[in-house]
């Protein structure tokens, strides 16, 4: 198996080089980090991913977790894992010192995770969640559910979760019914089924504690009537000891890939004894539940680039061993065979996967530079980054999702029938990414959100924001003569997606929203594609400067194929601009006026 | 109890190593250094010991250029308490002999129960410099330790020691020098907090002069080369199986000579 996963290199390139974090050190929130903790920081988390995580990649994904006398069993891997993470820091990484966390910029603590997640997907899922599921108590919930939960949380003892899907209710939240009564006693009586529950249950958590939305009695219908609770698997007794709260495990899932964390189906109060407690006021839970799904959904994204890393470098190894025919041009049988990477179309299938992989991952952290930026005291450049975070974030979920089960894709087939065999991690990657398209809001619903919520809210401000921050790298390359036909490519891409949204707008202001939001995935895609071409651009300026200002033999190598990798997705993904953009033109609302039983043949 | 912990940066283990074109040393250029897994074992028992005896102070004692600092405050970050770096261009690359002495000129200026060695380091694989430190200081040493137990009035301790096929248990008088060997314990990963604290410990740093020496290596090393690459196995085909088995046999006393 390949040991290589992610590139320490790169990590450093787009840390440091590229998004610069070290300036976020003037913010007083950072102010004691420098790139010293960084480096050491980094140092750490590759060391436990290498030698903690990583060899339990594969067994996790032959043992999954399976249901036994009413409690979900996972691998015992999973304990040491979260301790580590709890004990570690980890958990806490980015949060205020007061809560016991170290402030580190979310674009140090999700490059950690990223190495995390390439050593070993499932096994982040169990304290990422716990992580934002800590977050919500603490943004949102009283002072005495702070107390009681979030520190053992935190300490990676206790398991968070969110708990949002119903067997009817999925992308449509406002069609859940769990139900929530009001007692005299301080808490609610839940009723309802659960599904889909990332680490819902498991052996090697103390506790689980269920951020979980539900429905009060008599509120409002719809979105607008849903409330968040903290319902936990057992409920903390006067003299401090647990006892069951009702919660029971009705199936673990049998999934495709993923497969080292449990998903779970739940049911709260078949004894009419499930308690909930409230967090923040009835009737907004949505709301508060939007800080821990958008959290989740950059994660998500980082998560889907992380196995996509680790299934290029996993190719590349191959790629650079295998032997197997000769050069077209030279097709002599006593000539030694030659390694496949010398092969045009093999590589082809290498730049792709960088393409992808370094482009989005470019993309999650310039969005957590944005999210760490925003925290600075001038209220109106906190807003600048809040809002661009806003719009992006439905972006940097999907793409890497996407794109990433592309990358692994051709990974896989780089490696051709072993690709398909488990003797290599090819075929495990390919099964895990794919459900990053799904969860935490599927592509069909970050569309959606794209072009019908972030594109046109505060009248467009954030699209401008973003048109701006997109131009200001166009007129930077611009300046170098072998980046300026690049800046110019973006600068083209950039015109017609700003063509493209008025024409969508268009639809929308004549009311017609069911066009205006027919094709929101292909809008999303176009848009993506201009994103992560802006990214590409951004790490070729840096590229260009430090090739130009003189570097050793090895870093003018590193330079030199990021360029390449620049190149390749100007030349080979920028032109996907224009077919998407040919269709999206044209918005006659084909899928829209069909209608269903013109599918049946 | 305090511990004294002599340690190494060395080339991560996942380095590619490659000598550098006149054969003096390696490329160093792109190498990922990290602390020698063995002194590893010795931080993290020098740690546990601290912790056993609710005092005492676990000091790391490293000598290397400027870089070594990183090898320093990640020891810190594991929970040492403070660092003495070592670093003058006249130490680096020298023999053990050098070594030891820096190391036993240094230790006499502190306070110690117990000194730790890695019983050899990755990168050179001497493994003298232990053995050497302790005849400086006139201490008895305990090499190849895999368990440590040390008597509650910090006179003596009880080691456990690998020999082949098993172990050997010893005892020893304290102060002591012992090498770490695999087995020892499994070291603790540095944390966040950790980190953060270690940023504010203090590293001393000194130089040969500081120490009062004036070292004359021993040993100079002539010329540095590559193990030559495996070269290509040999296929035998188009034979009926008893050739073949023939041949095999006869390729294995005659050429490779295992047989």
């Amino acid at each position: 198996m390949a040991e290589r996963f992610v590139s320490r290199r790169n990590l450093e390139f787009l840390l440091y080089e590229v998004h610069r974090v070290e300036r976020l050190s003037a913010q007083p929130y950072f102010s004691d980090h420098s790139r010293e903790t960084y480096d050491l920081v980094l140092d750490t988390a590759m060391k436990i991913a290498r030698d903690l995580m990583y060899p339990h990649l594969q067994e996790m994904d032959q043992k999954a977790p399976v249901l036994e006398n009413g409690q979900v069993k996972v691998h015992p891997a999973i304990k040491g894992i979260m301790k580590e993470w709890g004990e570690g820091g980890w958990i806490a990484a980015s949060m205020p010192y007061e809560v016991g966390g170290q402030q580190l910029p979310t674009a140090v603590a999700t490059a950690c995770n990223y190495v995390f997640a390439a050593a070993n997907f499932s096994s982040t899922g169990f304290p990422l969640l716990t992580a934002g599921a800590a977050h919500l108590i603490l943004s949102y919930g009283s002072d005495d559910l702070k107390e009681t939960y979030a520190p053992r949380m935190l300490a990676g003892e206790w398991q968070g979760t969110m708990a949002l899907t119903e067997p009817q209710a999925g992308s449509s939240l406002s069609d859940i019914v769990t139900r929530a009564e009001p007692t005299d006693g301080g808490y609610y009586r839940i009723r309802g089924q659960k599904i889909f529950i990332s680490a819902g249950d498991h052996d090697a958590a103390g506790n689980i504690v269920h951020m979980m939305l539900a429905k009060i009695k008599g509120g409002p219908p719809g979105a607008k009537g849903i409330s968040l609770f903290l319902v936990p698997k057992n409920r903390i007794k006067s003299d401090g000891m647990l006892e069951p709260n009702d919660v029971t495990v009705a199936t673990v899932y049998h999934k495709l890939g993923y497969r080292g964390c449990p998903i779970t189906q739940l049911s709260m109060g078949e004894n009419d004894d499930c308690r909930g407690y409230l967090v923040g006021e009835p009737h907004k839970g949505l709301s508060y539940m939007f800080q821990m799904m958008n959290e989740a959904r950059l994660a998500v994204g980082m998560q889907a680039a992380s196995i996509a890393s680790a299934a290029y470098y996993a190719a590349l190894e191959y790629a650079k061993e295998r032997p197997q025919g000769r050069k077209i041009s030279s097709k002599d049988p006593l000539q030694p065979q030659i390694p496949i990477i010398e092969h045009a179309d093999v590589r082809r299938m290498l730049l792709f996967q960088r393409g992808v992989v370094e482009g989005s991952l470019s993309l999650i952290l310039q969005c957590c530079t944005y999210s760490d930026l925003s925290r600075t005291e001038d209220v109106e450049q906190s807003q600048r980054y809040a809002l661009l975070l806003d719009l992006l974030t439905p972006v940097a979920k999907s793409y890497p999702s996407e794109s990433g089960i592309l990358a692994v894709s051709q990974g896989l087939q780089i490696l051709g029938g072993y690709g398909y065999c488990q003797e290599f991690p090819l075929e495990q990657y390919y099964r895990d990414i794919r459900i990053h398209a799904i969860h935490e809001g599927t592509t069909g619903i970050q569309a959606l959100d794209l072009l019908g919520r972030k594109v046109v809210m505060k009248n467009g401000q954030a699209m401008r924001l973003f048109l701006e921050e997109v131009g200001a790298v166009v007129q930077e390359a611009a300046q170098d003569s072998e980046l300026s036909p690049y800046a110019e490519r973006l600068k083209g891409a950039l015109d017609t997606l700003g063509q493209v949204t008025m024409r969508q707008v268009q639809f929308a202001l004549q009311g017609d929203v069911e066009t205006f939001l027919a094709d929101a995935t292909l809008y999303l895609e176009l848009f993506s594609i201009v994103t992560i071409a802006w990214q590409w651009l951004a790490q070729g300026i840096v590229a260009r400067k430090a090739l130009d200002a003189g570097c050793s033999p090895l870093d003018a190598q590193f330079y030199q194929g990021k360029i390449h990798a620049m190149r390749y997705f100007f030349h080979y993904e920028g032109p996907k601009t224009a077919g998407l953009a040919a269709r999206l033109m044209e918005a006659d609302g084909l899928t829209v006026n069909m209608t269903a039983a013109a599918f049946d043949d | 109890m305090k511990s004294l912990v002599c340690l190494k940066q060395v080339p991560d283990t996942e380095t590619q190593i490659k000598v550098n074109p006149d054969g003096t040393g390696i490329v160093t250029e792109g190498i990922k250094y990290v602390i020698n897994p063995y002194d590893e074992f010795s931080v993290e028992e020098a740690l546990r010991l601290k912790e056993k005896f609710k005092a005492g102070e676990v000091l790391i004692l490293s000598i290397g250029p400027d870089r070594a600092t990183e090898a320093i405050r990640t020891a810190l970050a594991m929970g040492a308490d403070k660092g003495i770096h070592i670093s003058d261009e006249s130490l680096n690359n020298s023999d053990p002999f050098v070594i030891a002495q820096a190391l036993a000129a240094a230790a006499a200026q502190t306070e110690y129960d117990i000194i730790f060695c890695g019983h050899r380091a990755i990168d050179d694989d001497f493994g003298e410099a232990g053995a050497m430190l302790a005849e400086l200081l006139k201490l008895p040493q305990v090499t190849l330790v895999t368990k440590v137990d040390i008597a509650d009035d910090k006179t003596k301790a009880i080691v456990e020691r690998d020999v082949e096929g098993g172990k050997e248990t010893v005892e020893v008088p304290l102060p002591c020098v012992l090498t770490s060997q695999k087995g020892l314990n499994e070291p603790r990963y540095a944390s966040l907090p950790g980190i953060m604290k270690a940023k504010k410990k203090p590293i001393d740093k000194k130089t040969a002069a500081d120490l009062g020496i004036s070292p004359e290596p021993k040993l100079r090393s002539n010329a540095y080369s590559m193990p030559p690459e495996r070269t290509a196995g040999k296929k035998f085909e188009g034979m009926e199986p008893p050739d073949v088995a023939k041949a095999v046999v006869q390729a294995l006393r005659n050429e490779a000579k295992v047989i």
